[in-house]
């Protein structure tokens, strides 16, 4: 039986990154020695994920499609542990961060990466960043086809692309294969949403030109339905056209978006068509072996007839407040009867948002041993995701988690609060962003009333360039700098779910550092003051508009 | 409250190329993680000079610069920047431990 139920590297893929990581290891070992400059030096420890930040070398691991088996998760704890300081930051692009690591130990570092099949390549750099995917997949009771077999397709092609290994900036892939889009494909450079035609033929509709940051776009369709045996060529091409007339002149318009803006969807899709053209039916068009071979890596796993009513769950759901609120938020439907997919709360009140320690990760990874398949997921949500879960074994589970710390009943709610490293990390940030998330979680922390105020998306972000996603947050906060001072923009509005993908609208004037809290109290009031029956706070807002959350905000600050 | 008491002060600082541990240059020419044993240049000619011998001592270090600084009456300094002072002092939150399974 194979140790995973996703792709497994084969000796193609091995050689590859073993030949990879020594030749990262001489790179690092003539920079030490003299005999690199900087200059020369940065492009390659960068094409590696290795960043300098304010304080110390940041490594960004690449979590495919955000599935990891516990081995995987267990290694990441130990080079947690070995080689930085015992934790690490998931990310909105489920991948995982190390900030303490050593520029000397780097190369030990990665290789124990891959030791568990893992690397780093290509999380930075002007090149086609991890594929991101939904974190339900494989699991979703809506789910047309695991998007996961396509983010796997595009990885083998966009690894080491010697055609798209210097686009004009980065470019970012996402894919669901369910109509309620849980990965954000409408703000990627590319976004894939998996559906079946009138025939009952799967395949994509093609996104192209979404993204946030400092110009936030939600992207254009250009295909409303591309066959799947199609999609590396059009991959292809659209990668083409951006390349060609993809801005190099000026950093901040040279992502993909831009492109789109200024020639338009309609020249943007014919110019694709053409390239397309030329080459739709050459050696990218996929072979149905070669996919039926991927997908085989991606067969579900053959889960033991479990109850789907469980009368032990039931009395304690009813007996215990805290295990009830948890499986209103934390637990969702399974595809099959008798499991569920539980989210791990990786927000729990006060703590750095998507933080793990070594400790917590090999916990979950044992969790996910004893009651999920030995798989994990990532969700760009910051929170962990164990895919297999029988119903029967929920409350064991719960306890687990609460031992680590990771059973807070806040999924969706107000304190699963979105950050990026921010100001405390981040050499780009111009604000700190995890404080202020750690404010407004200790603020909300009572749970009956997270769940009385319901479904509420709040996404910080330390700067413009927005990998906190605060342009899609119910509640988007944006740090700002002015002459010195930390200052907090906050928007409403904005959202993600499939066919409401919404940029949020600045509220007013930017508040301190001391007052987002109370800015965003007075929000919740407003909201809790009108609202109907039913409504989320971001329904409120459509329908009543952002003067009243406005009045109130300044009201008071 | 600190005040820059003899015009424009500055500091040079890098990162430490071996680990990334934020340094700065002290009067002797050798890099220390220590604020308070930086080297300080006072005016703007002061500060060029000590510029350039951070980038002339740069080998170990990654791309030198001058951090403007504020001095108080004990001769205490402290960076400007909101950002410097988070370079010079570490993080502003706790960090979970390796071992921890709850946040502080």
């Amino acid at each position: 039986m194979p140790d995973t139920h996703f792709y497994r590297y084969d000796d193609y893929d091995r050689t590859l990154l073993a030949e990879r990581i020594e030749q990262f290891r001489d790179q690092v070992r003539r920079r030490l020695a003299g005999e690199l400059t900087e200059e020369q030096f940065k492009p390659l420890r960068l094409t590696n994920g290795l960043y300098l930040q304010l304080h110390a070398y940041m490594l960004r691991i690449a979590i495919p499609y955000g599935t990891l088996s516990s081995r995987q998760l267990r290694k990441l704890a130990h080079i947690a542990r070995k080689y930085d300081r015992g934790y690490g930051h998931f990310t909105t692009r489920q991948n995982l961060q190390l900030n303490w690591i050593k520029l000397e130990d780097a190369p030990d570092a990665v290789a124990e990466l891959a030791e568990v099949d893992m690397h780093s390549i290509q999380t930075s750099g002007n090149v086609v960043r991890n594929v991101t995917a939904d974190h339900y997949s494989g699991v979703a009771v809506d789910e047309i086809e695991d998007p996961r077999i396509w983010c796997e397709i595009v990885r083998q092609w966009s690894t080491l692309h010697p055609e798209f290994s210097f686009l004009p900036r980065k470019f970012k892939i996402a894919i669901t294969g369910s109509p309620n889009d849980r990965a954000a494909v409408r703000v990627h450079d590319i976004g894939l949403r998996l559906w079946r035609n009138e025939e009952g033929e799967a395949g994509f509709e093609v996104i192209v030109g979404g993204g946030l940051g400092r110009t936030p776009m939600i992207g254009k369709t250009l295909r409303e339905f591309l066959p799947r045996d199609e999609l590396l060529a059009y991959l292809e091409a659209t990668l083409r056209v951006y390349n060609r007339y993809g801005r190099r002149d000026n950093l901040f318009k040279a992502r993909i978006k831009i492109l789109v803006h200024e020639i338009g969807a309609d020249k943007m899709r014919e110019e694709v068509e053409a390239e397309y053209a030329t080459m739709k039916d050459g050696a990218l068009r996929l072979p149905a072996e070669t996919i039926e071979a991927i997908a085989h890596q991606f067969a579900p796993p053959i889960l033991p007839e479990r109850p789907a009513v469980v009368p032990t769950v039931e009395a304690l759901r009813l007996e215990d407040r805290d295990f009830a609120l948890w499986l209103k938020s934390n637990v969702a439907p399974h595809r099959v009867a008798g499991y569920a997919i539980v989210t791990v709360s990786l927000k729990p009140a006060g703590a750095p948002p998507g933080d793990a320690s070594a400790v917590q990760m090999e916990g979950v990874a044992d969790i996910a041993d004893a009651y999920s398949q030995g798989e994990i997921r990532v969700s760009h949500e910051q929170n962990l995701v164990l895919p297999y879960v029988a119903i029967e074994d929920l409350p064991a589970v719960w306890r687990a988690l609460g031992r680590l710390g990771f059973a807070e009943a806040n999924v969706g709610k107000i304190t699963d609060i979105i950050a990026c490293p921010g100001l405390d990390y981040c050499a780009l940030a111009n604000a700190r962003s995890i404080p202020v998330a750690q404010r407004i979680s200790r603020h909300f922390a009572e749970l009956a009333r997270q769940h009385d105020i319901g479904d509420l998306k709040i996404k910080i972000s330390g700067c413009i360039n927005a990998c906190g996603h605060h342009h899609v947050g119910h509640i988007g906060i944006l740090g700002v700098d002015k002459n010195g001072v930390e200052l907090y923009q906050i928007s409403l509005g904005g959202d993600v779910d499939f066919g409401k993908t919404a940029l949020g609208t600045i509220l007013g004037p930017a508040v301190g550092a001391d007052r987002v809290v109370e800015a965003v109290d007075s929000l919740v009031a407003t909201y809790l003051d009108n609202r109907n029956e039913g409504e989320r706070f971001v329904d409120t807002y459509r329908r009543i508009g952002l003067q009243p959350f406005k009045d109130r905000v300044y009201a008071s600050v | 409250m600190a005040k820059n008491l003899t015009g424009d002060l500055s500091v040079a600082s890098a990162n430490r190329l071996v680990d990334g541990v934020v340094v700065f240059l002290d009067d002797a020419g050798e890099w220390t993680t220590r604020l308070d044993r930086a080297a300080i240049a006072r005016g703007e000619r002061a500060s060029a000079i000590l510029l350039e011998r951070a980038r002339a001592e740069a080998f170990g270090v990654v791309d030198p610069f001058l951090v403007a600084v504020t001095e108080d009456e004990a001769g205490a300094i402290e960076p400007v920047s909101l950002r410097e002072k988070i370079r010079a002092s570490g993080l502003t939150f706790e960090a979970i431990a390796a071992d921890a399974v709850r946040y502080a």
